[in-house]
């Protein structure tokens, strides 16, 4: 008995795709382990323990500070009705329109010695005490927990407005308090939102490079920058990405593991939904003050300085000819990655949801490599690809498209892998039934309705793109600067002002799509 | 235009479709389908009935085109559309197919969605084609419409239109029903009978309501495991079961446990002569539909009354014997007996259907 395993020139395609985005990898892999290792035991002893535990201990410590703003935040919004809910429903989406490293250098500013935050603080205590530098732990928690909170906000959000109410309803008919009802039924009823949020904290946490470079503070990501740029070391900087490929791989399959034990928690039939409590003046006031402290600190504080500070460097004529090569360069960066990114991502995204042989669905598995591949992982991989095997294409605006390309293919491929489910197969074979071949098929019935959310997907990668700090660091050609890389330079140096005008322009772009994303359905499992 | 079916003269032509030994789906979840072997006449309905995950869907996108056959082969007209190593693309082969969920593109209207497979006629050609096919289907008024806005019939309509738009050589038809309220079905069955009829369209019916393949079919191919147990007429199949899951998935037949004695057959309910060809001695079951027994009050009777089903023209009585087996009895409404009554249980047909004994293993 043959079992039919066609071999068609799309999926040699989509085999060879899969093989070009994985390769980087393989071959950091194979040059970690070739040549002296004497270097990789003195990196272990001497800075390995302090990276651990940085990561670590901020990893453990976003999480907790995260869930905690964000189910308060979001059990609020769906169960009480106040004034100004409509606004806050998705005024605490806004943050995620800040790219990390922008707000760690507005919060250099802010809580730095005699910086406005410590002056505010002495004169309201009358004292001389002194708050936490923003060089440390304590720096890095605040910044990294009001730019990624929203993201558990949204997803505990979709959890408590999806929440079937009898089972609320049940427990205190048995006698339980709200406030036992509420740990003991509601918080574990949404834990795989929960769990969902924490893991895309936690891998935001772990592989962002921006923030904490600023904020000096050591976890992994930064120190591969450091072995890269200030060392030349290529080994001990490729045995420090492994490790932390090493780390998202087992977190993702965590991930994964988790999402199926939790499949009995989906509750079926009909579902009864909460109706807001209306509140009284005095809890309408309070928590609009709690919020708008929130929302002040992780938004609007940020963003009135970004604009005042821009005003400023304009009037100074700071803004000049060279601003217009930054928005070029980093346009022209971002729209030839995330089409690139769409016209590869396609076959592998169609192919697998068509025939998921098992072929097809590895090859898609190999193109989501870029999500455990932070930023300067991406950069290192080409780099040492580049420069030992071709070297001529080596500080090209070429490898940078390939970086982003790895890097952020996977966040187009989950849009578009949902757009093309949305499209029943059957849709396709009518189509062939009809007499369509196979490209008039994809031209008139696949692509006409998929359009959307691919575009969907390629802006998203584009807005990605223009966010990209490590790796246009480290690879872009000499004197090619984004909007991004300037934001970085100009903030290392603390010139806020000149920072000020890429990074609102960058927030300004980002805020519509930041928007499509508090719209999608955000359920987990 | 009285729709009339075909007559029986007309089998003796060159079928319209083979299957021939077919075997077909090794991919995962896919039901395979073993050494089936079909023929089907120009003009006639077949309906494939069977249980879901019998492999009749199977067959059908084998037709089609969608699932690739390991061995045998499929013909339509004599030409070879299926084997081992030929296997012509779904869009060459003119077969048109309606879809369980109709499929209809979304993003089309009515009108585009028909002439969706006349892509390479004529603009003036296409456009009275449309026409042609809205008025078969009474659509002509929906036809900017599009697919979000019509009913779960209209819909269905559209569908049927669509796939006889570009006058393929017969129809596949996938559950047409399942998705619409029992009103409905019954209304577009009687549609779907005209429309087919009026077009003398050779169709293949896909179902599991085996009521729905008796108001269609000239012929009913009875499908189990993915093997073919029984292809003929509807009454045929009514009348002789091949077997007794034919006979039990028909309709509610009652097999009882015998064995042959002296030419004749005993059972519990009583003694029945044998006119099979099963010899003495052979355990057998007997085939009694619930109105070939009529039952009688009787203090020593056989068997108690166990529940009651009033079903407007008649009642059913569900009749617990001695060994508790229990058989379905079918009575007119009046005279009502009530549960818990002892009866004697009368067999008021002569020929019985035999089956052997399954083995217990």
């Amino acid at each position: 008995m043959v079992r039919h395993t066609r071999l068609t020139p799309l999926s040699l395609l989509s085999l060879g795709i899969a093989a070009f985005l994985t390769f980087p990898l393989a071959y950091v892999t194979y040059s970690a382990f070739t040549g002296d290792l004497s270097q990789a035991g003195a990196l272990w002893n001497t800075r390995l323990p302090e990276l651990l535990t940085n990561t670590i201990s901020l990893a453990v410590g976003v999480s907790f500070t995260t869930l905690t703003l964000g189910i308060s935040t979001a059990w609020i919004i769906t169960r009480y009705q106040f004034w100004g809910r409509a606004f806050w429903d998705w005024g605490f989406v806004l943050p995620l329109a800040i790219p990390s490293f922008v707000l760690a250098y507005i919060y250099t500013y802010l809580l730095d010695t005699a910086g406005p935050v410590e002056q505010t603080w002495q004169w309201f205590t009358n004292s001389d005490a002194r708050i936490p530098s923003p060089y440390s732990f304590t720096g890095a928690l605040v910044v990294m927990t009001l730019n990624t909170f929203p993201y558990v906000y949204l997803l505990a959000r979709a959890a408590f407005q999806n929440f079937n109410l009898s089972f609320e309803e049940a427990a205190q008919a048995t006698g339980a308090t709200r406030w036992e009802t509420f740990w003991r039924v509601s918080l574990p009823l949404i834990r795989p939102a929960l769990v969902a949020s924490m893991f895309l904290v936690v891998l935001y946490v772990v592989s962002d490079f921006g923030a904490v470079s600023l904020l000096r503070f050591q976890t992994f990501t930064y120190a591969i920058y450091q072995q890269i740029t200030g060392r030349f070391d290529y080994q001990s900087a490729a045995l420090l990405s492994l490790l932390l490929v090493g780390f998202a791989l087992v977190f993702l399959f965590l991930e994964r593991w988790f999402r199926k034990q939790s499949r009995f928690y989906q509750t079926s039939g009909r579902v009864r939904t909460a109706t807001p409590k209306p509140c009284s003046m005095t809890q309408s006031l309070l928590i609009n003050l709690s919020f708008g402290l929130l929302f002040m600190a992780a938004f609007g504080l940020p963003v009135f300085l970004l604009i005042q500070w821009t005003l400023t460097a304009w009037t100074n004529g700071d803004v000049g000819t060279s601003f217009g090569t930054y928005i070029f360069n980093s346009v022209f960066l971002s729209a030839s990655a995330a089409t690139a990114a769409l016209l590869l991502g396609t076959p592998l995204a169609y192919l697998a949801s068509r025939i998921p042989s098992k072929l097809h669905v590895a090859c898609l598995q190999g193109a989501y490599i870029g999500y455990v591949l932070p930023g300067p992982v991406a950069a290192l991989a080409l780099l040492m690809l580049f420069t030992d095997v071709i070297p001529i294409l080596y500080g090209t605006v070429f490898v940078l498209i390939l970086a982003y390309l790895i890097h952020y293919l996977p966040a187009g491929l989950q849009a578009m892998e949902a757009a093309l489910q949305q499209v029943h197969p059957n849709l396709e074979e009518a189509a062939r039934n009809l007499g369509a071949k196979g490209i008039r098929t994809f031209m008139q019935v696949t692509f006409p309705l998929v359009r959307k959310g691919f575009f969907g997907a390629w802006l998203l990668m584009f807005l990605l793109c223009m966010k990209e700090l490590p790796a246009t660091l480290l690879l872009r050609p000499i004197g090619f600067d984004t909007l991004a890389v300037r934001i970085w330079l100009e903030a290392s140096e603390e010139l806020y002002q000149l920072a000020a005008p890429p990074a609102l322009l960058i927030v300004i772009l980002t805020i519509p799509a930041v928007f499509l994303l508090s719209k999608k359905n955000w359920q987990a499992g | 235009m009285n729709p009339v079916p075909p007559s029986i003269e007309q089998s003796s032509q060159t079928p319209m479709l083979e299957l021939e030994n077919i075997t077909c789906g090794y991919e995962p979840h896919v039901p395979t389908v073993r050494d089936l072997s079909l023929q089907l006449q120009p003009g006639h309905i077949l309906c494939l009935l069977g249980p879901s995950g019998c492999g009749k869907t199977t067959t059908l996108r084998a037709i089609a085109g969608f699932e690739h056959i390991s061995t045998g082969e499929i013909r339509l007209q004599d030409q070879v559309l299926s084997s081992v190593s030929i296997h012509l693309p779904p869009e060459q082969r003119r077969v048109g197919m309606v879809f369980q969920e109709y499929a209809l593109f979304p993003h089309m209207s009515v009108t585009d969605n028909v002439a969706f497979g006349l892509y390479h006629w004529q603009s003036s050609d296409r456009k009275s084609r449309v026409q042609t096919l809205l008025e078969l289907v009474g659509l002509l008024d929906l036809a900017h419409r599009f697919p979000h806005e019509l009913s779960g019939g209209q819909q269905q309509r559209v569908a049927i239109a669509r796939a006889l738009a570009p006058q393929p050589l017969m129809l596949l038809l996938d559950e047409p029903f399942s998705n619409l309220d029992p009103e409905m079905t019954i209304k577009m069955r009687k549609e779907l009978y005209r429309v087919l009829r009026q077009t003398q369209t050779t169709a293949i019916l896909v179902t599991h309501d085996h009521e729905e393949a008796f108001a269609m079919a000239d012929e009913v191919a009875v499908m189990q495991d993915g093997v073919l147990v029984q292809c003929d007429t509807p009454e045929a199949i009514y009348q002789q079961p091949s077997c007794s899951f034919v006979a039990e998935f028909i309709g509610q037949a009652n097999t009882i446990p015998g064995i042959i004695k002296n030419g004749h057959i005993e059972t519990e309910i009583g003694r029945f002569p044998n006119h099979s060809q099963f010899q003495n001695d052979n355990r057998v079951l007997v085939m009694l539909r619930p109105n070939d027994i009529q039952l009688t009050p009787s203090e020593s009777g056989p068997g108690t009354i166990e529940s009651r089903q009033f079903q407007g023209s008649h009642t059913l009585y569900a009749i617990r014997l001695q060994s508790g087996q229990l058989i379905q009895c079918c009575m007119l409404p009046i005279p009502v007996y009530n549960i818990d009554t002892s009866v004697t249980i009368t067999v008021t047909t002569s020929d019985t259907i035999l089956f052997p004994q399954p083995t217990l293993s």
